[in-house]
């Protein structure tokens, strides 16, 4: 997850990223998008972005293609989804202890009524 | 209202980005002890947020404070609204925060809860939709924005690490 999130924390392979979203592309078509980067800069990106589990690098003769691994971002919504794992976790924890201090207080009203109800009729 | 089955089902076993985040649990406690869990303050800051102010009706205020856990002692401020308030069954609001670092502003997202009888107790249903996330399907630039909601929310994080 680390690797991940240090990944896209970088905005050129953010761009990368949407980049190759829909569309496979050798490293060469990638660097030409960024005139101002190295292309040593670029493959250092792409290797960063494959270790991270967010791009898929395939070898087709001596090209290296790429593609925004969708599956990586699973791990990303897994990060947002822990919040509420986390917290519905507490609340069950504090609403069966409520439901229990109600049980008691309402075994302990001396009119309480036990048994089975008669049927209906 | 959306049906989500038929997005999910063009999903497939891929990633589910963008779908709802939707979480069930059970609960041994009636729905109405559930419910008020929700609505009233001083039972809502024993689960979810530190301090709360609630006006548990359609229109009504949702304010939420949530400490950020990262030793600064600060908060960040959920700025929501009750949508639907039917107890013990069903209570909709919307989620957001002010703080721009989270990247979910107020009224951009709902988190809708139903809650069911089951067995010793309830059935709880929540899901939180229209998330940011949501917009990675859709074009773009809502990809990049919320790559980039991401990695604010990782280096305000980070920088806290020791």
């Amino acid at each position: 997850m680390q690797a991940v999130l240090d990944a896209v924390v970088e905005p050129r392979r953010r761009e990368i990223l949407g980049l190759v979203r829909k569309v496979e592309l050798p490293a060469g078509a990638i660097a030409a998008q960024f005139g101002d980067v190295s292309r040593p800069a670029i493959s250092q990106h792409l290797r960063v972005l494959r270790d991270a589990g967010l791009l898929v690098e395939r070898r087709e003769g001596t090209r290296r293609l790429y593609r925004t691994r969708p599956e990586g971002l699973v791990e990303l919504r897994a990060f947002l989804e822990e919040f509420w794992d986390t917290r519905l976790e507490a609340l069950r924890q504090e609403a069966e202890q409520e439901q229990r201090s109600r049980d008691h207080e309402r075994s302990e009203r001396p009119e309480r009524k036990g048994g089975k109800r008669g049927p209906r009729g | 209202m959306s049906d989500p089955s038929d997005r999910n089902a063009r999903a497939g076993s891929v990633a589910h980005v963008g779908e709802p985040i939707v979480r069930e649990i059970h609960i041994r406690a009636t729905p109405q002890t559930v419910f008020e869990f929700f609505t009233d303050a001083g039972k809502l800051t024993r689960w979810l947020a530190t301090e709360a102010t609630l006006d548990p009706r359609p229109g009504g205020v949702c304010h939420q404070e949530h400490g950020r856990e990262d030793g600064s002692g600060g908060s960040y401020h959920m700025r929501g609204e009750f949508l639907e308030v039917s107890p013990p069954v069903r209570v909709v609001f919307t989620w957001g925060f002010t703080d721009p670092d989270v990247g979910v502003p107020p009224g951009s997202s709902v988190v809708d809860v139903t809650l069911t009888p089951d067995g010793d107790g309830t059935r709880l249903r929540l899901e939180h939709r229209d998330l940011p996330a949501a917009e990675i399907d859709s074009h773009s630039e809502g990809w990049t924005g919320m790559l980039e909601r991401l990695a604010t929310a990782v280096t305000a994080t980070a920088s806290d690490e020791p």
